[in-house]
């Protein structure tokens, strides 16, 4: 449920748990339905509620700072509404939507927990290094995007032009054109969703791999053999968790079945070249 | 490769409190200066207003009028922005379209005034303009083109962060500073909180930047200060998509819903203001949402008809006090020493805007090097900054 429509809707009753250590902080509260979740603990912040920690940052779906398993599922705080959670919904990736379970008052219970296979900090916020540490260092996160019957951009005049100054940097590297940044905002919900426990270096970075080999044909050799590692594709069991909670439609699953197939067309291609 | 060397280590230690983009800019020029540096934030970094910012890279075309020297200074600043951080800005250029008879005459002065603050602004025709981007209104009878970008409001702090905590400078996330110790009339240290702590931790110091923007008169407080800001917080509607690659604006005197910005796969129409006494727990105006979805319509006609992503406000850190909506406050910044009302050894940073990020922290670093009695030259415009994941890399056990 999205704003634009905010007149007369009946309010939400909330039961707040979010994760504090080894219990959790409730909080009762009344919602419009299009107030996220974030909204609803920045609003009991500001009122001087004690609100175990939490990440954020944009409020819009682009930083990726405010992930949270939100009853059993991983989503984005800023992004899910209390209409949202008065609603039927999974809980967990994958599974059938089941209706709220609510308290004896009729009130929507709702549990905020940190995302898994990170260090806690604090209440719910995390450090998402283990979404960044597969992420090779030299990806780019500029895209080119297609003209698609436009005119190009003009030339920058004199005057408007960066060069200059320091020395631009050999490893940046940036398409012609008109630009636009990757999809993935590198929130983790894939990596805390992801059932796979052996090493592996997840679906974000897999996914950031794949894109790197799509952009730049010159970096595809050194991007399939991360793939080809014993922590790249091989652990991934196919579940598809990561697609499925992926909040910016990357789906990870996706991106590691091309590098599958992209590394069977090697092999194949090495094993034709030495048949000859 | 970010590998700056630092000729001279400085034994002055500054505490930054605020942890936005002013922050994250200030903890890396002090750091890159030789200063032993901590910055402290009470939430996740950019969590105040930074990181709800719509993330237009002003070439300062929309200021230029009201003020040539802020335009000129944002140019400044999108050109050394685009070397330092190219990983974080879209920069596709930007058109400003009039719609009305008055907008059409707004043009001359406006480009004049563009010109005259270094911005290349150029008219260019509407079908010109139009063939960039379909997306624009073609009942736009004056398009203008500007150097304008978008960048990502929390990768290009982040940014910063990563190269100050290359630099050795202690980045503090969830650590709210909850007093400031002075003593002889000088700073001494300032009192922080880890959050799910319940024990104050002491940071002895010679100088302390407040750099929390709409929190300014909060933190100032602390030290029994009376700092004039007004939180200014506006509406943000994103809408799924992208109607354009190049920011479009309106041919006309800053207002509410004049610009869209597009990034990754969303458009952003912003913003309105208004302004409150607390700058905490901000939320959109609902009221908001359907007048900036009609100008957005106007600019570029069909928005309102893709799906709303998300709403949201932030709150600009204005300088001074005001009793409007706050449109008269220069969105300029200075830095206020805190020394004549008895508080030595403490400034704030007041006003400004995210584009002007780096020369802000500039002009508080060389404020602190001055109180401290050091001569040493800003560098923040040499170096290209680390990614920002290099920020979550190095917290890895």
């Amino acid at each position: 449920m999205m704003p634009g429509s905010t007149k007369n809707e009946a309010m939400v009753s909330l039961v707040l748990n979010i994760r504090d250590g080894d219990s959790h902080a409730s909080f009762s509260l009344e919602a419009e339905p299009h107030r996220t979740v974030l909204d609803l603990l920045e609003r009991l912040r500001a009122g001087g509620g004690v609100v175990p920690a939490y990440r954020h940052s944009c409020h819009h779906g682009s930083c990726g700072t405010c992930g949270a398993i939100i009853n059993g599922l991983e989503a984005l705080m800023c992004l899910t509404t209390a209409g949202d959670l008065a609603s039927a919904r999974p809980r967990l990736p994958g599974g059938p939507a089941v209706e709220p379970e609510t308290d004896g008052q009729g009130a929507v219970v709702v549990t905020l927990e940190p995302l898994a296979r990170m260090d806690v900090i604090s209440g719910i916020a995390v450090v998402p290094g283990r979404v960044f540490a597969g992420i090779p260092g030299e990806a780019v996160y500029l895209a080119a995007v297609e003209n698609a019957g436009r005119s190009p951009l003009p030339a920058d005049p004199e005057g408007a032009r960066a060069e200059g100054g320091c020395k631009p940097d050999a490893a940046v590297w940036r398409p012609a054109g008109r630009v636009r940044f990757e999809a993935c905002i590198e929130c983790g919900l894939c990596v805390s969703a992801c059932p796979v426990a052996v090493p592996f270096i997840g679906p974000a970075a897999l996914a950031a791999v794949n894109r790197e080999r799509e952009k730049r044909p010159e970096t595809a050799a050194a991007m399939l053999a991360l793939a080809a590692a014993p922590d790249g594709v091989g652990p991934c069991g196919r579940h598809l968790a990561c697609s499925r909670v992926c909040p910016q439609a990357v789906y990870p699953g996706k991106h590691i079945q091309m590098l599958r197939n992209a590394l069977g067309a090697a092999a194949r291609h090495a094993a034709g070249m030495s048949a000859d | 490769m970010f590998d700056p060397t630092i000729p001279t280590r400085h034994p002055g230690r500054v505490c930054i409190i605020g942890g936005g983009g002013t922050g994250a800019a200030l903890a890396y020029d002090l750091a890159l200066r030789g200063f032993s540096v901590t910055l402290l934030e009470k939430g996740e970094l950019t969590s105040g207003t930074t990181g709800r910012h719509h993330g237009q890279l002003h070439s300062g075309a929309r200021y230029a009028v009201g003020d040539r020297a802020i335009a000129r200074e944002c140019m400044e600043e999108t050109l050394v922005l685009r070397r330092i951080v190219p990983d974080a800005i879209e920069y596709n250029g930007g058109v400003f379209a009039a719609l009305s008879d008055d907008e059409a005459d707004y043009a001359p002065a406006f480009i004049e005034a563009c010109q005259e603050a270094g911005i290349p602004a150029r008219e260019v025709p509407v079908a010109e303009a139009c063939s960039w981007e379909p997306a624009l209104n073609p009942a736009a009878t004056r398009t203008v083109w500007v150097p304008d970008g978008s960048f990502d409001a929390f990768r290009l702090p982040l940014s910063f962060f990563a190269a100050a905590k290359r630099l050795g400078a202690e980045i503090r996330p969830f650590a709210e500073a909850v007093g400031v110790e002075a003593s002889g009339g000088h700073v001494r240290a300032v009192l922080v909180r880890q959050a799910g702590s319940i024990r104050d931790e002491r940071i002895e110091c010679d100088y302390v930047v407040s750099a929390t923007g709409a929190w300014a008169g909060v933190v100032g407080k602390l030290a029994g200060l009376d700092v004039p800001v007004t939180p200014a917080p506006g509406t943000m509607v994103a809408v799924r998509g992208r109607v354009s690659d190049m920011v479009i604006s309106r041919l006309a005197p800053p207002g509410d819903g004049d610009i869209i910005v597009s990034q990754r796969g969303l458009s952003i129409i912003g913003t309105t203001q208004r302004i409150v006494d607390n700058p905490d727990g901000i939320l959109p105006v609902d009221e908001d949402v359907a007048f900036m979805l009609a100008r957005a319509d106007e600019l570029a006609p069909g928005f309102s008809s893709r799906a709303v992503h998300a709403v949201w406000a932030a709150a600009r850190p204005l300088a001074g006090r005001t009793s409007g909506d706050g449109r008269n406050i220069s969105r300029d910044f200075m830095v206020l020493d805190h020394a004549p009302e008895g508080v030595a050894g403490m400034a704030t940073l007041i006003g400004g805007k995210a584009t002007v990020l780096r020369a802000m922290a500039e002009k508080a670093a060389d404020h602190v090097c001055r109180a401290l009695g050091v001569l040493e030259p800003c560098r923040t415009r040499d170096f290209v900054l680390p990614s920002w994941r290099d920020w979550y890399a190095e917290v890895l056990p």
